[in-house]
């Protein structure tokens, strides 16, 4: 890959604390042409990772406009199998070309024995899975020289082995590697509604501090006969009751980057900038109560 | 209570090779049983990698149905497990795959679409090169030129086949009519898949001393055993003509001479 350095307008910078979109790449000439009033956009880091061509060149020419985030789906930090050098040196590589201001990956794993499941998996939240997560974190962060933030999955099961709730288990883990915690306030609801917990409680047990950007999108019901579950599909609007529980997050953790996901069955860009500027509104409504 | 090591294993022996039994006592079961809560994860990967599957060989999906190539994505997916977190790797194999695919059997060229399909993804996402530096070749001495070896750029491909899997590639874009149809008749193809300076990825379809040139040059023949190949394959190809082609539309994008 090379790593000329985009030729940016705006320097690495920071995000501002307004709603963002996820870039895709259907939307990638709506975008150019159009530039919509959003903060700021976040790609999946993998969707970068080939050596050249379109989708680099795109995103190249949307960095000059955007500041930027790069949201892994595959490094399988909480997996067992050997840390992927080559998959981190290429994310590194990106880091280096496009200068996000924000990198991020999951609380979670995806491949065992040399399988990838390519889906986002859950720990146990054990101790012996915490010191895991720790030292893989710490590994992470070294390769890069940069913190990284780690997100909250969805979940549809939970370990009998699980010994910790697990807003303790990250918060543990943003405490012990200085990781921050990117907090997918969807997949706190789907995760509470799965498993029969309070997601206000969840909110209430994460410092203020360590939260750095929010992720919000839509989930779908899947019903069967013995019950139901919440799937995180990224396939349409948010949700009221997710939007609810962001406006419960925007007071305890204040002003707070935040992400509109949209993955599959993509609406048309103005959809998506409608959600982001919901956000931007609730976002501006805290700014109101703290004058 | 299983270590983390055991816990992975056993849930990917469980989600990956169908063995969710062994597997239910380690879900707290609410409700739902543990094994339906499994299957949700058997269902997400399977939806994952089928989709990777979909974006890469729209054309064979065209081809055999959705249905039909959902149970050969699961089957596949089953005997070759994806083996990075990266998608774009995913699929590499699924030509081979198709060839010794009993059910896919009638459709002979489906194998052939296949590697066509293939040769496109890699080719869209190959590294980006420099055209070839026209000026510093003129330098080379006239005594020397048959020594030179080129090499062709990182997004350029050369396929060959006994079907016509251009056209049939052509006809079942999905925005195309449905009534065009292919004569198997027509006969094979040899294919150069090209990523041009402008991103547009073409297929051009190619003489047989063409194909032999690049296909040495490829190999690292040297210049002069590339000519001798593609004039035996047709004595009737304008050598000249061709490498300029090759040369100014970015497919020869660097050259060397070595040490002597």
């Amino acid at each position: 890959m090379t790593t000329k350095p985009v030729l940016s307008r705006l320097g690495p910078g920071s995000i501002p604390a307004r709603a963002g979109i996820g870039l895709r790449a259907e939307h990638y000439d709506a975008v150019l042409k159009t530039r919509p009033p959003v903060g700021w956009l976040e790609v999946h880091s993998e969707n970068y990772f080939g050596a050249g061509g379109r989708p680099l060149d795109y995103l190249e020419r949307i960095r000059a406009h955007y500041p930027l985030s790069l949201h892994g789906v595959g490094l399988s930090i909480g997996s067992t199998d050997p840390l992927d050098r080559p998959h981190l040196a290429k994310l590194k590589g990106l880091i280096k070309r496009f200068e996000p201001a924000l990198v991020s990956e999951h609380l979670s794993w995806s491949s065992v024995g040399g399988r990838y499941f390519n889906d986002l998996l859950p720990l146990p939240y054990t101790e012996e899975a915490l010191y895991h997560m720790v030292a893989r974190v710490a590994q992470v962060q070294d390769v890069l020289g940069r913190s990284i933030l780690i997100e909250n999955p969805s979940s549809y099961l939970q370990y009998v082995e699980s010994a910790l709730p697990e807003q303790e288990f990250l918060v543990e883990l943003a405490r012990r590697t200085s990781c921050g915690v990117l907090l997918d306030v969807n997949n706190v609801y789907v995760s509470a509604r799965n498993h029969g917990f309070d997601a206000s409680a969840y909110l209430r047990a994460i410092p203020r501090h360590v939260v750095q950007e929010i992720h919000l999108a839509g989930f779908t019901v899947n019903r069967f006969d013995d019950g139901e579950l919440l799937i995180d599909t990224h396939n349409r609007p948010v949700w009221p009751a997710v939007w609810a529980l962001y406006r419960q997050a925007v007071q305890r953790f204040d002003r707070i980057p935040t992400l509109i996901e949209w993955d599959t069955d993509l609406p048309e860009l103005a959809v998506l900038v409608d959600e982001a500027h919901r956000a931007d509104m609730i976002l501006e409504e805290r700014h109101a109560w703290a004058a | 209570m299983l270590g983390l090591r055991e816990l992975q294993l056993g849930f990917a022996n469980a989600v990956l090779d169908g063995a969710e039994d062994n597997f239910d006592r380690h879900i707290r079961a609410a409700e739902l049983s543990g094994v339906r809560r499994l299957q949700v994860y058997r269902n997400n990967t399977l939806l994952s990698l089928t989709g990777a599957l979909e974006a890469v060989y729209p054309v064979v999906r065209h081809l055999v149905g959705e249905e039909f190539f959902r149970y050969a994505a699961a089957q596949y997916i089953a005997r070759h497990p994806s083996r990075s977190g990266d998608l774009h790797e995913f699929g590499e194999h699924f030509p081979l795959f198709l060839q010794a695919f009993a059910p896919a059997a009638d459709v002979v060229y489906l194998p052939e679409v296949a590697r066509l399909e293939w040769a496109y993804h890699q080719v869209f996402h190959a590294a980006d090169h420099r055209p070839l530096d026209v000026a510093a070749l003129a330098q080379v001495p006239v005594e020397r030129q048959g020594e030179l070896r080129f090499e062709l750029h990182p997004a350029a491909r050369l396929l060959e086949s006994a079907f016509p899997i251009l056209r049939i590639w052509q006809v079942n874009q999905d925005d195309e009519g449905s009534d065009a149809t292919v004569d198997l008749r027509e006969g094979g193809v040899k294919l150069l898949v090209i990523r041009r300076e402008n991103l547009e990825i073409e297929f051009q379809p190619m003489e047989e001393g063409a194909f032999h040139l690049l296909q040495a040059l490829a190999g690292a023949c040297d210049f002069a055993m590339a000519c001798e190949w593609a004039m035996a394959a047709q004595p009737t190809l304008d050598l000249p003509a061709c490498f300029h082609r090759y040369v100014s539309q970015g497919v020869l994008t660097a050259f060397y001479l070595p040490d002597s």
